[in-house]
């Protein structure tokens, strides 16, 4: 049925290149169901169930829930956390179940699991043909934290950075990867590993807890926790502006960066600063919102709300040069990011 | 013809006297004997289920298998020996009381009682008492209540039993209990134990159930002492020590582990002086658990809460037909741990319950409470039941009433989280039951409607920091049918039960069933003896729960057993029996993801003497 389906496609849409682009005779097939939309993780019920992923068309029209079971028939692990990608792959991490699927990003075919040598894994970054996933190991004892290298050409874990407390997000830049650690109120360092010998170089001091890391279109990185937030100079991994909180903004999480503006999320609210400004705005942009997370491109803002975390979140888009919104799809339970595929 | 019914009315009158002087002299043996007398003489219009020790016997050891297989609660269980929850009409585990000699024991901390953690070997008896109780229970039973009793038997007796059991998945089992009295004094006391790897299969899997291993221990000691004619000294002990490895799910390892401990010890005073009976109770609690994320080193979390409770009983029986009671409790909370410092709590109740019997048959009474409690406002609380007694055979049950459940410690004082605002659960309820008796068969028939307010869940708040808070209603309605026979020929005794429950469960708002609540449930045992040989069947259908983003399908387990008594000369009485547990080797979830056993095999003799 859904070969079938693909072939139809592939030949509609070849018909329709060949019959309207004379000037390439190149016919580009499509990738696979999934491409040309968004992919929706989910972590699922933490207690009994497993995470899942959507997929929605980026005109909203398909909907396709739990879209890794239906291609593979079996399921992703207990709370998928995040999903990262890799040329024609996606890295999907499930934290209870110590897991990682990698699959076809565009059909979502199965192409390997790693379920050894990951123990709470959370967030994955890519640098230098090998894949950094951020560990918790025991939630309790300190020294247990780390980072486990994949060799992305044979999935295996070839090696493991201890880090400086919880490692949560992770990004690239050039050949380091920068790692928020700190959670719960404590820890408050982005770790910094040089990618081609795999140690750690230095620990650079932010505010307390980091929640989320952004670069902007210079390539300097931004850091945001619950005290402030942080521009760091990738170059010289020197701190070159602290912006502190204001008296609306006094929790903030889920730092973007969009077109020379950076978004975040506060107190049921989204605010939007200039990377150019010094101060955190007083008034929002959006109000009376739930966001478990959200996402900024191309001046559209992708909103998921986890609701009572037991019935289907959903996923609603605002246009931010009017801050309305677009449209709305129901998801699964507890949709923790949004994939632009 | 005249003369024919003044002699019927002499006779029936008289008959009458005699069956009131019986009536007093149950009344005060139940007095002496039972530690909770209100169980018996204050529940006329409400179901209760006794489980007798044979039933008991045969279903070792633990209290969610008893239950599961006898009555019409249901079980969440996180694969088999692993926390435990019960619901009862659809209501939640903290919505179910667990009572011990008349003292509710749900935790403090969480506010249930894991029914894992209770082995039933060391209990006489076992009621299962149907619908809202929190006027004479307390917080927590408004979906009904289990009572586990001790009896003390003031009789010339010394007995001794042993009982050893070995099965699958390298499970031991051995329960020592003995028991001495006289007229004036007696104890009993039982030590059991049970230790398995529970490494069962995952039936359709490669894998089995790893880091399941469990062991506990549990001693009762139950003293009892006539210091004068009127009055009657006891002590209550009971003791439970357990170690267990958390299972993971089919998706999810594990390596965690939990290890509690419960004591709890009760020194009562009966004085039985005419009309007046009159209990007063010392009662100390105390819980503790440690929880290691990583079995492997020996980093944990803890919680504890000590228990102090004062209870006055007074029994006034103004004639043979009205009865009153006074309760005062006083209870001082003391808890501590990982997660909330060393928050105290004080409360105080005041109950007043009556019972009349307007007419032979006709039977009613009327129970009022009302609590005052350090942390929070505790709302009044009512109860009104009764039963009309139609024909011989024909019998009406009602109750209407008013429950409670208070918050938890770790609802009010959990960091990050606690939240000191909440209010107590209320909950009202309708019950109407029919019970049909004749002698071979009984039949009951109950319709029920729950309606609960204030429910407290745990939820995020606009910074994604979870609290509890008093936010769901929801109403619970349906219909338990249960029905039981005897059948007796010659040396062949045949005996059924059968018990069926359609459960409506639905947050108010929403209108959809909550999770794991099935609607339909229900279980079917038979039992056959014919002069040494005994064989029995049960059976228990589960239907499809919904669960958090999913459904769970229903399954059907079967159970079998055969046993032969090998010596029954003189005083020594020695069996054996065999059980096959899951014997059609069915692969079933009753919590999703985490599989229940295979067929597994026991093996149980017993020695008395």
């Amino acid at each position: 049925m859904k070969l079938n389906k693909l072939l139809l496609l592939t030949f509609s849409i070849g018909l329709f290149f060949t019959s309207c682009t004379n000037d390439d005779d190149t016919p580009v097939l499509p990738r696979g169901d999934y491409e040309n939309g968004l992919l929706i993780s989910h972590e699922g019920s933490f207690t009994d169930g497993v995470g899942t992923v959507s997929f929605i068309s980026d005109d909203f029209t398909t909907v396709e829930h739990n879209i890794f079971s239906n291609v593979n028939g079996r399921t992703l692990g207990t709370v998928v956390q995040s999903m990262v990608f890799n040329g024609d792959l996606a890295y999907i991490i499930s934290n209870v179940s110590n897991r990682i699927d990698i699959v076809n990003r565009y059909t979502f075919e199965s192409v390997a699991t790693i379920d050894t040598g990951l123990s709470n894994p959370r967030y994955m970054a890519v640098s230098n043909g090998k894949g950094y996933v951020t560990n918790w190991g025991d939630f309790t004892p300190a020294d247990d934290d780390y980072l486990a290298v994949i060799d992305l050409t044979t999935n295996t874990i070839i090696d493991t950075i201890s880090t400086s407390y919880l490692p949560e997000e992770i990004i690239a830049q050039g050949d380091q990867i920068f790692v928020a650690t700190g959670v719960f109120g404590l820890g408050n360092s982005v770790d910094v590993i040089n990618t081609i010998t795999d140690t750690l170089e230095e620990s650079i001091t932010v505010g307390n807890s980091p929640n989320s890391l952004q670069l902007d279109a210079d390539g300097d990185l931004w850091v945001l926790s619950s005290e402030n937030l942080i521009e760091i100079n990738t170059t010289t991994n020197e701190v070159i502006k602290t912006v502190e909180l204001n008296n609306s903004i006094t929790a903030p999480s889920k730092l973007n960066f969009d077109s020379g503006n950076l978004y975040l999320f506060s107190g049921g609210a989204v605010y939007k600063m200039e990377a150019t400004a010094t101060t955190l705005p007083e008034t929002a942009e959006i109000e009376g919102v739930s966001f478990y997370d959200m996402s900024v491109r191309n001046g559209v803002l992708y909103g998921l709300d986890a609701k009572d975390f037991q019935s289907a979140g959903t996923l609603t888009t605002y246009d931010l040069s009017t801050n309305t919104e677009i449209n709305t799809a129901t998801l699964r339970i507890i949709p923790g990011e949004v994939y632009f595929n | 013809m005249r003369h024919n019914i003044f002699i019927l009315l002499l006779f029936s009158t008289g008959f009458c006297n005699l069956a009131q002087a019986q009536l007093d002299a149950i009344q005060k043996l139940d007095e002496v004997v039972l530690s909770d007398t209100k169980l018996v003489q204050y529940t006329t219009g409400i179901k209760v289920e006794k489980l007798k020790d044979s039933i008991i016997n045969k279903n070792p050891v633990s209290l969610t298998g008893l239950l599961a297989f006898n009555s019409n609660l249901y079980f969440k269980e996180n694969g088999f020996g692993m926390v435990s929850s019960p619901s009862f009409r659809g209501t939640n585990a903290s919505q179910t009381a667990v009572i011990w000699n008349g003292i509710n024991i749900n935790s403090q901390l969480n506010g249930q009682t894991d029914f894992n953690t209770i082995n039933t070997t060391n209990f006489d008896a076992i009621d299962i008492r149907s619908g809202g109780g929190s006027v004479q229970y307390g917080s927590g039973a408004i979906g009904g209540s289990i009572h586990l009793n001790n009896n003390l038997e003031f009789t010339s007796h010394f007995d001794t039993q042993l009982r050893l059991a070995y099965g699958s998945f390298d499970t031991r089992m051995t329960n020592i209990s003995s028991s001495y009295g006289n007229s004036k004094f007696t104890v009993n006391a039982g030590i059991a134990y049970i230790d398995s790897d529970n490494d069962y299969k995952y039936l359709g899997t490669d894998s089995v159930n790893e880091n399941g291993a469990f062991n506990n221990v549990n001693f009762n000691l139950n003293l009892g002492y006539f210091i004068s004619e009127k009055d009657v000294l006891k002590l209550y002990h009971q003791s439970y020590n357990g170690e267990r490895e958390f299972s993971g799910t089919l998706v999810a390892p594990s390596n965690s582990k939990y290890e509690d401990e419960n004591y709890r010890t009760m020194l009562e005073w009966t004085r039985i002086s005419g009309a007046f009976s009159s209990k007063l109770k010392a009662v100390h609690l105390n819980e503790r658990f440690k929880y290691f994320e990583n079995k492997a080193n020996n980093l944990f979390s803890f919680g504890k809460v000590n228990t102090w409770l004062f209870n006055h009983n007074l029994n006034y029986r103004v004639s043979n037909t009205l009865q009153f009671r006074s309760i005062l409790e006083f209870s001082r909370f003391d808890g501590g741990g990982s997660s909330f410092g060393d928050p105290r709590r004080n409360a105080f109740s005041a109950t007043m319950l009556m019972n009349h019997k307007p007419t032979t048959r006709f039977e009613y009474n009327l129970n009022l409470r009302r609590d005052v409690t350090s942390d929070f406002e505790n709302p009044f609380l009512f109860s009104v039941d009764g039963a009309y007694r139609v024909s011989n055979t024909y019998a009406i049950q009602f109750n209407a009433s008013k429950n409670f459940r208070i918050p938890t410690f770790n609802d009010l004082y959990w960091q990050p989280g606690g939240n000191l605002d909440l209010n107590p659960e209320q909950s009202y309820q309708l019950d109407l039951g029919h019970t049909l008796d004749f002698k071979a068969f009984n039949f009951k028939l109950n319709t029920y409607y729950i309606a609960t307010e204030d429910l407290i869940q745990w939820r995020p708040d606009n910074s994604g920091d979870w609290m509890p808070i008093n936010v769901a209603k929801s109403q619970s309605y349906g219909a338990e049918i249960e029905a039981f026979s005897k059948i007796k020929l010659k040396l062949n005794h045949l005996s059924f039960s059968g018990r069926y429950s359609y459960t409506v469960s639905e947050n108010i708002e929403t209108k959809k069933q909550l999770i794991y609540v099935p609607f339909h449930k229900g279980n079917v045992s038979i039992a056959y003896n014919h002069a040494v040989f005994s064989m029995f069947y049960q059976h228990q259908f589960n239907g499809e729960v919904l669960i958090i983003g999913d459904r769970l399908s229903g399954y059907n387990v079967g159970n079998i057993g055969f046993g032969c008594l090998i010596n029954k000369n003189g005083k020594v009485h020695y069996d054996i029996n065999l059980r096959v547990n899951n014997f059609r080797d069915r692969e079933y979830q009753n919590v999703a993801l985490r599989p229940m056993p295979n067929r597994n095999y026991q093996i149980i003799t017993t020695i008395k003497f």
